[in-house]
């Protein structure tokens, strides 16, 4: 039995392969926030097994503790003259037209960044050895500080690790949680490395714990933890290396997304989680785009995450009128307490009430009947902002929804068109609750031809953490001449690819499951970004191409640099066989419950209702119509033509 | 005004406003990604913007402040020179004709629509971008000079492309008077692609709207800020505040070099007169108009508050006064490669001080009040070649009412990133010995202010350095009681001695020897409280005077 387990902010979800070939299932429990691995472990409990279980987890602990600045007491050692790096970070400041605005504060107090005398140079070269003996002093510090985890990051420590390690053994030995920024980030630039290594440290503690109490309970079970990547990892991988635990949520979606919309034919996707607070989109060329330019809660991390762009406008943002008398949405949100207006608490217009206003939503059989929606609170809501406005409610819906569809917009273009790809190669892939109902007015928008909503539109979090591999990611700075010859690169590569097939094996994989990809991260010299190109015959000649297709140029006669060499270790494993259904012809009339009214393209118009879980493979309906689900709410434009595939999944054709 | 008076639709106007903005950041991410060098890459010094037919901006990506107020003068100024077709391109740079300083080259082309089968001029994109070397007397361009004539090649608006085909002549003239001719081109290119990128994407929007909506909401959301800017003057009240805060010299002469301004504020319009400030000088710390106007600008831009688009509607009810021939609108051939960078600093300290006579509440006290460039050239005998790196170092903030100033941070009118220790080391022969917070340099007060930075840099072989640095002399102020932030420090260590380096100027070093910079602290804002000190004891001579 395979089992993939997203923890959310209300429910946590659980999808379960039991057989393969058999059907998914899904279910939900709420979420237990203080201590999450109580919703865990409630769920898995509903699904025993004799054999062992393959459980992926997507673990929100590190996130939460670095969002809510709950992490372990942390301490940084650095170089002398440099403890300060953290506080510094790159001189910018996060604002511009903002005096009140400041940086995050750094998650190491003042009093716990300490200095070592010691130095090396950008040769590796050590101009001042280490003297292991102040180290002990600083230890006894620490320990009567209460300190939990310790940081070192030294100057160049990628090119000669010997003093970090010297250090962290020392601190091993105390009894400290210890990440050396060489074994976490091997890479140049002091000020991203400090604060990826100093992440690691500050989580690992909350994640040490978690997993002890998830272990103990689950002794017998296999367990994996999701990463960033969009791969996953074992248990005692994620302990050392918490810090690319963080995000897994999202990349599970981004996964899953690929997952279901290859199966169904689709190679290029762009995929839109639409939920309450905040929407995340993400592009697929064949492939998932990887970034290492992250930052999260105000703190770069250099660690390979999939590439997803964030907007905080969801169903739940809050519509207001500013003071120059324009109508905005969001920020602002309601969440899940108070809620839209319609949920029965708040009395603030949200992207949902509007979505009610004109009739998108079933008040009566929302969440499948577990909910029911307040109209008249929605109503007297919207006609308040209406007010405001000199419009109507329900031209205040309107107003409403063509503003977070602006929103919605910009953020797709932000991942397609500023990118270089054009919308109108993808497929738009509509999961998470709200998205339903303004994908295939956005996919217009874009001229994106279809859209495509999975039957796990609301858990595909949990099932694409069903159909990840492991994945470990390696990198070392090397700074290299492009016209390096290749058995030297290899040789740069040798104990990176040696460490990571060895540690995939280590968590069961077969070897002959192990792919190994050798990467370069290259540049012209003097530049300050570098593109990623996989070790071939010639890798300056695949970094000029690389740099054409990026940047429209490239300069043949400039010199080249190597500046990392990069190892991505893939273990993959056995995926979920999602059955193939029976096509039952195209007559969908048997799903039809309802005829009701809904203001579309400014005009009432009676629309038939379709209840999505009772449509059939083959069914069509020719928009516009509302499909409800119990996991989200479908709008199908007028001249827009929905088909049910052999999958389950809803896809949607854009009409003009 | 009212809601009820109103005749656009509110909706529209939200939609329009993230429209012209999505232009403007699409051309910043087309232009980042193309261009070649790391001043435009890395520490991302350069802006991009959407005007309409009559060079009124619609909409500015957020990046440099120093930017904001100056790029309408440049479009201005290519509208009364020029006569523009479909496919042309307009570059300039001449501070006395629509530029800023000889580094900031703009690019400025029109967008035309098709209207019964006609072209028809529809509006303008533009986009400026500060290069690394643009010649004169010193590599990077930045030198304490004389005359602008020293300061690298100007460039006065012309037609870098005609009717979409690149004048190869202007080009050349171009190329053949910098150091790097290969980064400059592939830099210019980056541009050109930008603004094609612009001014495709306002063709998409007319398309889909109809030029007359568009025109009418280009329109609206000019007042729609204009409305902002007049609510908060509104809420200031009525009065004239003055203010005077002094440059520590000009890189040539001893003198201090006041800048004065008085604010008037009546109803919901103000008048800002720098009537007052001293007669341009003969070193490069003189600002044009352009400079004046964007920390006009930003200033008001900021105590606005909230997030309104970046657009000419926030100077409507504003009107600048800075007579010609001062520090503040100086005239050819005043060199003017500080006032971009250290006096634009001092104006918007003048600013603050003024409005917080009207404003207390809303008004930091004085921060860092320059940029620290530090440029570093010579011959490296390890990679055999010659090198120029130019930086510039953040400092103290000042302290806010309710808050203590944030260290270590640019402030105001940059906030380009720093370079890397890891990345310098490599490329150049220094080794940096010390980065770190220059604890206690923020004013004392109720609030600190934020503390500045030390950056230590030891050359690895003989160097020319360059400073072009203020705050040395005299300190940034505090407000409400606050005591000074500490003044910067510039010196050299040899030997392990060290000797004071001049603000501004050029110093020779040997190989072994240490550049310090010690950036200015913050000023504090309110009395310091009895038993609330830090002990922090910071030396402060005070010499405001308001």
């Amino acid at each position: 039995m395979r089992i993939g387990v997203d923890i959310g902010g209300t429910f946590t979800d659980f999808v379960i392969v039991r057989e393969e070939g058999k059907p998914v299932e899904t279910f939900k429990v709420l979420s237990t926030p203080r201590e999450p691995e109580q919703a865990v472990l409630v769920g898995l409990a509903r699904v025993p097994s004799p054999g062992r279980r393959h459980i992926v987890h997507g673990s929100t602990v590190a996130t939460n503790a670095l969002l809510e600045r709950k992490g372990a007491a942390t301490a940084l050692i650095t170089t002398r003259g440099f403890r300060d790096v953290l506080v510094i970070r790159r001189q910018n400041r996060p604002k511009l037209y903002d005096f009140f605005a400041d940086p995050p504060p750094p998650l190491v107090p003042d009093r716990w960044r300490l200095e070592v005398d010691e130095r090396v140079t950008y040769t590796g070269e050590v101009l001042c050895a280490l003297e292991p003996a102040q180290v002990d002093g600083l230890v006894e510090f620490l320990k009567g500080e209460g300190v939990e985890s310790v940081a070192v990051v030294l100057l160049f420590s990628f090119l000669h690790p010997e003093h970090e390690r010297i250090i962290g053994e020392k601190l091993r030995a105390a009894g400290f949680s210890v990440s050396l920024s060489s074994d976490i980030l091997p890479e140049y630039r002091e000020y991203e490395r400090t604060s990826t290594t100093v992440v690691n440290a500050y989580v690992s503690p909350v994640m040490e714990r978690y997993l002890g109490h998830l272990e103990q309970a689950l002794a017998g079970d296999e367990l994996r933890i999701m990463q960033s990547n969009g791969g996953s990892i074992g248990t005692a991988e994620a302990r050392r290396n918490a810090v690319r635990c963080i995000l897994s949520g999202p990349a599970g979606g981004v996964v899953g997304a690929r997952y279901v919309a290859q199966m169904a034919g689709f190679d290029h996707i762009i995929t839109f989680d639409m939920g309450g607070t905040s929407t995340d989109v993400s592009l697929c060329d064949g492939d998932i785009r990887v970034t290492t330019e992250a930052e999260v809660g105000g703190q770069p991390l250099r660690i390979p995450i999939i590439d997803i762009h964030t907007v905080g406008s969801g169903g739940g943002s809050v519509a207001h009128v500013d003071l120059g008398g324009a109508l905005r949405v969001g920020p602002q949100s309601a969440g899940a307490d108070p809620g839209p207006a319609c949920y029965g608490k708040g009395d603030e217009a949200t992207v949902t009430d509007a979505n009610l206003v004109l009739g998108r939503l079933a008040a009566d059989v929302f969440l499948g009947g577990e909910m029911t929606l307040d109209e008249a609170r929605a109503w007297a809501a919207l006609e308040r902002l209406g007010q405001r406005l000199g419009l109507g409610a329900v031209d205040a819906a309107r107003g409403v929804i063509e503003v977070v569809n602006a929103h919605m917009e910009r953020a797709l273009r932000v991942i397609s068109v500023e990118r270089g790809y054009d919308p109108r190669d993808f497929v738009l892939v509509s999961f998470g609750g709200a998205g339903g109902l303004h994908a295939a007015d956005l996919a217009r928008r874009l001229g994106i031809p279809r859209v495509l909503v999975p039957p796990y539109a609301a858990t595909l979090s949990a099932f694409g953490m069903l159909v990840t591999d492991v994945i470990k990611d390696y990198a070392q700075t090397v700074m290299l001449p492009g016209d390096t010859p290749i058995p030297t690169l290899r040789a740069h590569l040798r104990p990176l690819v040696e460490r990571g097939i060895a540690e995939v094996v280590a968590e069961g994989i077969p070897r002959e499951w192990v792919l190994v990809e050798e990467l370069l991260d290259m540049r012209y010299a003097g530049q300050s970004y570098e593109l990623t190109v996989p070790l071939g015959e010639d890798p300056v000649d695949a970094f000029h191409a690389a740099h054409r297709r990026a940047y429209g140029y490239a300069a043949l006669d400039a010199p080249v640099e190597v500046v990392n060499v990069r190892v991505r270790v893939i273990g993959q494993v056995p995926r979920p066989v999602i059955p193939r259904l029976d096509n039952n012809g195209e007559d969908a009339s048997h799903a039809l419950f309802d005829r009701r009214e809904v203001i579309i393209g400014g005009e009432k118009a009676r629309l038939p209702f379709y209840r999505g879980e009772a449509l059939l493979p083959g069914n069509v309906i020719p928009g516009p119509a509302i499909i409800i689900r119990k996991d989200t709410t479908i709008l199908i434009g007028p001249r827009d033509i929905a088909r049910v595939d052999v999958w389950g999944n809803v896809v949607i054709g854009i009409g003009d | 005004m009212t809601q009820a008076a109103n005749n656009y639709d509110p909706i529209r106007l939200e939609v329009f406003k993230h429209l012209f903005a999505a232009v403007a950041e699409e051309m910043g991410v087309v232009l980042r990604k193309a261009s070649y060098s790391p001043n435009i890459k890395e520490r991302r010094d350069f802006s991009c913007a959407v005007f309409d037919a009559a060079g009124n901006m619609i909409a500015q990506a957020a990046h440099i402040p120093v930017h904001l107020g100056s790029m309408p003068l440049s479009v201005a100024q290519a509208v009364a020179e020029l006569s523009f077709a479909p496919g042309d391109v307009v570059i300039l740079n001449d501070p006395f004709r629509g530029g800023t300083h000889l580094p900031d080259i703009t690019l400025i082309s029109p967008i035309f629509i098709e209207e019964g089968g006609e072209q028809r001029l529809f509006g303008f994109v533009a986009n400026r971008a500060h290069h690394a070397d643009v010649g004169g007397m010193t590599p990077g361009s930045m030198p304490v000079a004389r005359e602008i004539y020293q300061e690298g090649v100007i460039i006065p608006p012309l037609k870098l492309a005609e009717g979409g085909r690149l004048n190869q002549g202007v080009m050349d003239l171009i190329l053949s008077n910098v150091r790097t001719p290969e980064e400059r081109a592939g830099d210019l290119r980056a541009q050109m692609a930008a603004n094609r990128r612009g001014v495709a994407r306002v063709q998409e929007i007319v398309a889909r709207y109809g030029a007359d909506e568009v025109t009418r909401y280009m329109g609206e959301l000019l007042r729609y800020t204009e409305r902002m800017t007049r609510r908060l003057l509104e809420s200031l009240p009525d009065g004239t505040y003055r203010f005077t805060d002094y440059m520590d010299d000009d890189g040539i002469g001893d003198e201090p070099v006041p800048i004065t301004v008085s604010i008037t504020i009546e109803g919901d319009t103000a008048t800002v007169d720098f009537t007052g400030s001293a007669p341009q000088q003969k070193g490069s710390i003189n600002a044009v108009y352009a400079i004046t106007l964007s920390a006009v600008y930003y200033v008001f831009r900021c105590l606005i508050g909230l997030d309104v688009p970046n657009n000419s509607g926030c100077l409507a009810p504003i009107r600048v006064i800075a007579p010609e021939g001062t520090v503040v609108n100086a005239r050819r051939p005043a060199p003017v490669a500080g006032g971009n960078v250290e006096t634009s600093q001092r104006i918007v300290d003048v600013l603050l001080g003024a409005l917080a006579q009207a404003c207390p509440d809303k008004v930091p006290a004085a921060s860092q009040g320059t940029m620290n460039n530090v440029t570093i050239g010579g011959w490296d005998p390890i990679r055999e070649q010659s090198f120029a790196y130019y930086e510039t170092i953040g400092g103290g903030m000042g302290a806010r009412p309710g808050k203590d100033g944030a260290s270590a941070i640019h402030t105001h009118m940059t906030n380009t990133l720093n370079t890397p220790v890891e990345a310098l080391e490599y490329t150049y022969p220094f080794r940096v010995v010390r980065y770190e917070v220059r604890r206690g340099s923020g004013g004392a007060g109720r609030y600190r202010g934020g503390d500045g930075i030390r950056r230590d840099i030891e050359v690895l072989t003989e160097a020319q350095v360059s400073l072009l640095t203020e705050r040395r002399r005299l300190a940034p102020y505090g407000l409400e009681g606050g005591g000074s932030g500490a003044r910067g420090e510039n010196v050299l260590i040899r030997n392990g001695q060290e000797t004071p380096l001049p603000g501004k100027g050029t110093v020779l070093l040997e190989p072994g020897d240490i550049l310090s910079i010690r950036t200015p602290g913050g000023g504090g804002w309110g009395k310091e409280e009895y038993g609330q000190s830090r002990c922090v004891v910071v030396e402060k001579e005070d010499e405001r005077m308001v």
